[in-house]
């Protein structure tokens, strides 16, 4: 949301109005109720990703420092509209695998296609589709917001008023004429990410969107991320903070140690490694012959006991003869709810053996 | 070329003059560059008196302005690609819809434009001042020396260019500065001078006050050299300081086209070479 402040051409009275880029809204003037329409800036760039099911293909990419190959054969496919999540520990290639997305390093091998573009071939058109927040976010210091947005927006063919509208809507409206070099890491990193969407990009790379962001940064680019995707944006993110892939991406990719180790839904991944759902039930008081009674039950897994808590690992259809065993060995049950196998604990079991 | 390429080219120049101007030293340099004229011009000879004309001021100089622009276009290039990378900055800048030629193209445009202003700018204060107060002079030749000078000023520029798209650090890149310009400016004259003391009898150069044919040739692949040489073609032949080495009769084939060629060519080399290096580059 961004929001403007009007003067009606009227009487001069000072309006204040909200609205989404792009977006076209009446304006009433409360004073003197005459009326007008006003259009938010930016917001259509235009493009549009092609009739391509994959945004982004990336097909046996290998890239070696050195002798450290730090992408090793790395296979995988972004679809249109979604957001797909890019996770590995620190070091296993994540970076190196999007800036050989944007063609910033020479993979040894392989092939990277952006809206069926070859990055290496057709660079320069492919990068019209794309908006890039690099891991390592940076400016020219010496120049203030406003002018460094407009540096790029040029580039894009966007205008000025959509980077006022930008830097407004996250939050750096009062900084607007500051110089970047003056800014705190988490302000830079709010900066990044007007940057990466200037001209509405209908695919969106970013490299750690959240880090040096304080929470309410945090919340402001997820919204964003959300915003996009239901624009049709295609983003692709990498993050080490899992719940937050978890609650955004429709599709996670892992890498690990230069090599991918799994690319699908975190429910399917979770299904794949046979993680089970757990069920959590709090109790009045706890018993030894609840405690029995629970793991006598058929097709039970596995059975944690904190205090008065009682987690039961077990497949979908066991858990009501759970809870009636619980009642009949005398349980009185306070709370109870399921907890899903976390992305957490896919991640873990996809990077064992990663110090 | 299309509209789409010219775009990107003209953005990039434009932010780099703008940088620049907005840095100021291209006033200050300026500023230095019509008050060495200046000096030269009013003070800087003991046997006239008052102001001297063009010429006299070119032949005075001569030597500072190869030492000065030399350093000015090395200071303008050398950090042009590498400081963009050590920055961050690169990243966002490549993976905008351009190519790196064109970046490095506007690099060019941009920060040559920058150095030829402000040699124009400066010169041309001083010439005019020059102008007022002296009688009937030749602006030809001091034209051509502005000229030689932008030309000797955009190779170093280039040269810096390409030293930003080797080195791995922009600290590195100015230690190659430094050497770059100590070998055009002192080593380069040192060592010729020591081989020709080895290998020739220093009495049959003082008699034919002439040098060998090598001498010369290798001569002509010190961009510095090539300056000196082709400002000193075109100002009056009296006007040379006797007893310079540099005063050594040239060979038939050294030509003010031959020298500003040379010159060009080496501006166009350096900025294929850097393009060959920044091309290849992993940022």
């Amino acid at each position: 949301m961004v929001k403007r402040t009007l003067v009606c051409p009227n009487c001069k009275n000072k309006v204040t109005i909200q609205g989404d880029l792009g977006e076209k809204i009446q304006v009433i003037c409360p004073n003197c109720k005459s009326k007008g329409i006003f259009t938010f800036p930016g917001g259509k760039s235009g493009l549009k990703t092609t009739d391509n099911s994959f945004a982004i293909e990336v097909r046996g990419l290998t890239k070696s420092f050195n002798n450290f190959k730090a992408v090793d054969d790395v296979s995988f496919n972004v679809r249109t509209g979604e957001i797909f999540g890019f996770l590995g520990p620190n070091g296993a290639g994540k970076t190196t695998t999007i800036k050989a997305m944007l063609n910033l390093i020479h993979a040894n091998s392989g092939e990277i296609k952006i809206n069926g573009l070859d990055i290496t071939k057709k660079g320069k058109e492919a990068k019209k589709y794309v908006g890039f927040l690099p891991e390592r976010v940076a400016f020219y210091n010496n120049l203030t917001a406003l002018q460094n947005l407009c540096f790029y927006a040029k580039m894009k063919n966007a205008s000025k008023e959509e980077c006022k509208a930008l830097i407004e809507e996250f939050g750096l409206g009062e900084a607007v004429n500051k110089k970047v070099g003056k800014f705190s890491k988490g302000m830079v990193q709010r900066l990044g990410m007007a940057r990466a969407v200037i001209g509405n990009p209908p695919i969106l790379i970013l490299d750690e969107p959240s880090g040096g962001l304080d929470p309410r940064g945090v919340v402001l680019v997820r919204d964003k991320i959300r915003e996009m995707k239901n624009k049709g944006t295609t983003v692709f993110v990498s993050s080490h903070i899992l719940s937050e892939i978890q609650a955004l991406c429709n599709r996670v990719g892992i890498i690990n140690r230069g090599v991918l180790v799994a690319e699908d839904t975190v429910s399917k991944l979770s299904k794949r490694l046979n993680l089970k759902p757990k069920i959590s039930v709090e109790l009045e008081k706890m018993s030894d012959g609840i405690v029995k009674a629970v793991k006598k039950v058929d097709g039970i897994e596995d059975v944690q006991i904190i205090n008065k808590i009682i987690n039961v690992v077990c497949g979908p259809k066991k858990k009501a003869k759970v809870i009636v065993a619980i009642e009949k060995a005398g349980g009185n049950i306070i709370n109870l709810h399921t907890i899903e196998p976390s992305l957490e604990e896919v991640f873990m079991k996809f990077t064992e053996g990663n110090q | 070329m299309k509209m789409d390429a010219i775009n990107p080219i003209v953005i990039v120049a434009k932010k780099e003059i703008m940088d620049n101007i907005r840095n100021k030293w291209i006033i200050l340099v300026s500023v230095l560059f019509a008050l060495l004229a200046l000096l030269a011009s009013y003070g800087g000879t003991i046997s006239g008196e008052g102001w001297q004309g063009l010429e006299f001021t070119v032949t005075i100089m001569m030597g500072l302005v190869q030492i000065f622009i030399s350093i000015i276009g090395l200071m303008l290039g050398y950090a042009a690609i590498i400081g963009e990378i050590e920055r961050g900055s690169m990243e966002a800048l490549l993976s905008l819809p351009t190519r790196r030629r064109e970046i490095l193209f506007g690099k060019f445009l941009g920060l040559g434009t920058v150095l030829t202003f402000t040699i124009l700018i400066g010169f041309g204060i001083a010439g005019i001042v020059i102008g007022i107060n002296v009688p009937d002079v030749d602006y030809g030749q001091y034209l051509i020396f502005i000229g030689a000078s932008i030309l000797i000023g955009l190779v170093f520029l280039n040269i810096g260019i390409f030293l930003s798209c080797v080195f791995q650090k922009r600290s590195t890149t100015m230690g190659g500065a430094i050497f770059v310009w100590f070998l055009f400016a002192l080593i380069w004259q040192m060592i010729l001078g020591v081989i020709l003391v080895f290998t020739s009898s220093l009495e049959e150069i003082e008699s034919t006050l002439s040098v060998p044919d090598w001498y010369h040739v290798l001569q002509l692949f010190n961009p510095l050299q090539t300056y000196s040489t082709l400002v000193s073609l075109n100002i009056s032949p009296t006007m040379t300081t006797p007893g310079d080495i540099t005063s050594f009769f040239y060979p038939s084939y050294y030509s003010s086209e031959l020298m500003a060629l040379i010159l060009i060519v080496w501006i166009i080399i350096f900025f294929f070479l850097a393009f060959w290096r920044f091309k290849q580059r992993d940022i």
